[in-house]
């Protein structure tokens, strides 16, 4: 099997807070494939955002504690250096934010945020990065992009600021794109506008995709593999057609069965009785047990992720897997 | 009593804004001429994008904003144009349900002051009359009376969601009109208050005007469907049949690229994806107001506005050529 271009063992991201410690992530364990397309699915609050900024360098309060390995094309880049972290971020691994108006500056146009990457890490010219930037303004779909460079981004709709933020991303042909709810603030007509422009330029970049959604619907649309999280922890990952349809994790039978659907009218929706777990205050054992219907006394030891392609951190077998499976989806 | 519990005829609402060219200002309309029935005991869904003009059309139907013209009648009398204190007598029968149930409780008032607070303003009764009924209302939307005496920020989302949701039935409203009632919610806490709100429908005879960007949370409760784009309503019809067989391209393409649960099997799904984004209402396009972006616009959509007709008992559409 070749080897995944980044693999994450046993990340734990903790916070040290006054009023206690906090385990926002806690044995994330997941890979990424050459040109695949990994979701990322969890509340608010699952760990999925901090996971990711961890191993790019990006939490750097002084009371953040992160263990665990994260190779990236087989190099260990958890705890690199400020510089040797800089080279990556932005070249090799891009990432793509939740609000493209907090991810431009206002102060400077579109083109020049553009062009600053490109020379950051590469040795174009400033005319260069010019021509680059506007070949990437059209390549995103951007109309007029000779002109729409000079202009700043309060000018652009918010569909067109999340283009250039996806045109930001790719400018130094990246190998892995991070992409953070990228969609979540745009309308339904705009997502599907993006969604169809992130699939396209995956095709042409050939980059490997790490996207985070709490998006049951998108996820599916878009990933090959998925990782669903419940309180920092990784509670099933599989294949997009194992996930969806035969989910292995009770959270998971709840997160599907609480989206309401298109096609058919359901009278009542699948409820997950209770809150999200405080994450000062997670379980010893399966972080989901005070939630779960099929709770068994097993549970008060926390389940590892068993199952070889597809995983569940579950302690039921797979016979009373199928019939709760079953009995959830009939009800 | 008749079925009709609420009925707008051409409700317009336009700003005044300050123009691109200085010293001018010009007039955009957020709502633009619509007309809409409610029926007593039904659910019925708006739906549509940012600024199409849903969160404004349900203010001005419950006198939350004064429209610039066309009426509103609520069971049979005009409330458009009252006086504060005459409409003070309907309002008790019209309550909203917000967005964000973060910036719609007061973080210095105790909860159970917030939702006692209609009833004190409507004069329900003492003290006593008021505290009995404010534990009535927490107990039926599901949340525990010992936190009474607690404060919003002391409650998750959802929690707070229902104690805006208690605010609103504690004066026995027949109307409730729910904004974005579940839009800031994590999933599981969605279902939990859409069940919940259905439970309380069923319960107390309540009729809901739902307004939401999210196409299955809409189709989940509605009886009937309204599609706005730009201000104006370009489809309204019986939730099944609207999502079953859109008539507009706009709601043709709203639903083709809605996210589904996908496992990669049925590639038979149709998508629209249209192009550009929504115009800027300050310059709406001539004509019918969808047409630069249609795919099936024609020379006609471009100067003709299509007229909102009924294409059957239970539909109705803007479109020159809806779809079938």
């Amino acid at each position: 099997m070749p080897e995944p271009l980044l693999s994450v063992e046993n990340l734990r991201v903790a916070f040290e807070t006054r009023a206690g410690v906090v385990r926002a992530v806690d044995g994330l364990t997941f890979s990424v494939g050459e040109k695949e397309v990994v979701g990322i699915v969890g509340e608010s609050g699952s760990g999925k955002s901090v996971s990711m900024y961890s191993l790019l360098g990006l939490l750097r309060e002084p009371n953040v504690v992160i263990e665990g390995s994260v190779k990236f094309q087989g190099r260990e880049i958890l705890g690199l250096g400020d510089d040797q972290m800089q080279s990556i971020r932005g070249k090799d691994i891009a990432m793509i934010f939740q609000d493209p108006m907090t991810a431009l500056t206002p102060v400077y146009s579109v083109g020049w945020q553009i062009e600053e990457q490109i020379r950051a890490h590469g040795t174009e010219s400033k005319h260069q990065a010019r021509a680059r930037a506007i070949e990437l303004l059209a390549e995103v779909g951007i109309p007029d992009p000779a002109r729409r460079v000079e202009q700043f981004p309060h000018e652009f709709s918010g569909g067109m600021r999340q283009r250039v933020v996806i045109a930001m991303a790719l400018s130094c042909n990246p190998k892995l794109l991070i992409a953070d709810e990228p969609t979540t603030a745009l309308d339904v007509t705009t997502q599907a506008q993006i969604l169809e422009l992130m699939g396209k330029l995956q095709e042409t970049y050939g980059s490997s995709i790490v996207l985070i959604t709490h998006d049951m619907g998108v996820i599916s649309e878009m990933a090959d593999r998925i990782v669903v999280m419940y309180a920092g922890r990784p509670a099933e990952i599989g294949s997009r057609v194992d996930v969806i349809r035969t989910p292995q994790h009770p959270y998971t039978w709840g997160l599907m069965g609480a989206v309401p659907r298109l096609e058919s009218k359901r009278s009542r929706l699948v409820t997950i009785p209770g809150n999200a777990v405080s994450p000062l205050d997670v379980p010893e054992g399966c972080a989901f047990a005070p939630r779960c219907e099929h709770r068994m006394d097993i549970c008060s030891t926390r389940p590892s992720l068993r199952g070889s392609d597809h995983q569940a951190a579950c302690w039921l077998d797979s016979a009373q897997k199928v019939s709760f499976r079953n009995r959830g989806h009939s009800a | 009593m008749s079925d009709i519990i609420l009925s707008a005829t051409n409700i317009v609402k336009s700003y005044s804004v300050k123009s691109k060219k200085i010293g001018k200002r010009e007039q955009v309309q957020a709502v633009s001429g619509v007309s809409i029935d409610v029926h007593r005991g039904e659910t019925l869904g708006i739906v549509g994008e940012s600024g199409c003009g849903k969160s404004t059309l349900a203010r001005c139907l419950v006198q939350l904003l004064a429209a610039t013209s066309g009426s509103v009648s609520f069971n049979g009398t005009i409330i458009t144009g009252l006086s504060r204190k005459k409409l003070r007598k309907h309002r008790r029968e019209m309550q909203l349900i917000f967005q964000d149930p973060y910036a719609s409780l007061n973080p210095r008032k105790r909860v159970g002051d917030i939702v006692a607070e209609p009833l004190r303003i409507h004069g329900y009764g003492n003290n006593e009359k008021i505290n009995a009924r404010v534990r009535e209302l927490f107990a039926l939307v599901g949340l525990d009376v010992n936190g009474l005496q607690r404060y919003p920020h002391e409650f998750s989302g959802g929690q707070r969601q229902r104690i805006g949701i208690a605010r609103a039935l504690a004066l026995n409203p027949q109307l409730i009109v729910a904004d974005e009632p579940v839009s800031a919610l994590d999933v599981s806490i969605q279902a939990q208050v859409l069940n919940l709100l259905k439970d309380l429908q069923e319960k107390l005879k309540l009729t809901y005007i739902f307004i939401s960007h999210d196409l299955g949370v809409v189709r989940h409760v509605s009886t009937r469907v309204g599609v706005m784009y730009l201000g104006e309503l370009v489809e309204l019809g019986d939730a099944d049949s609207l999502y079953d067989q859109p008539l507009h391209p706009y709601t043709e393409a709203l639903l083709s690229v809605a996210p589904e649960l996908d496992d990669g099997t049925q590639s038979t799904r149709n998508r629209i994806v249209l192009s550009g984004d929504v115009p800027d209402p300050s310059q709406k396009p001539t004509g019918c107001a969808f047409h630069p972006r249609c795919p099936y616009a024609t020379e006609k959509c471009a100067s003709d506005k299509p007229a909102f007709v009924a294409v059957s008992p239970s539909r109705s559409v803007a479109c020159h050529y809806p779809r079938t």
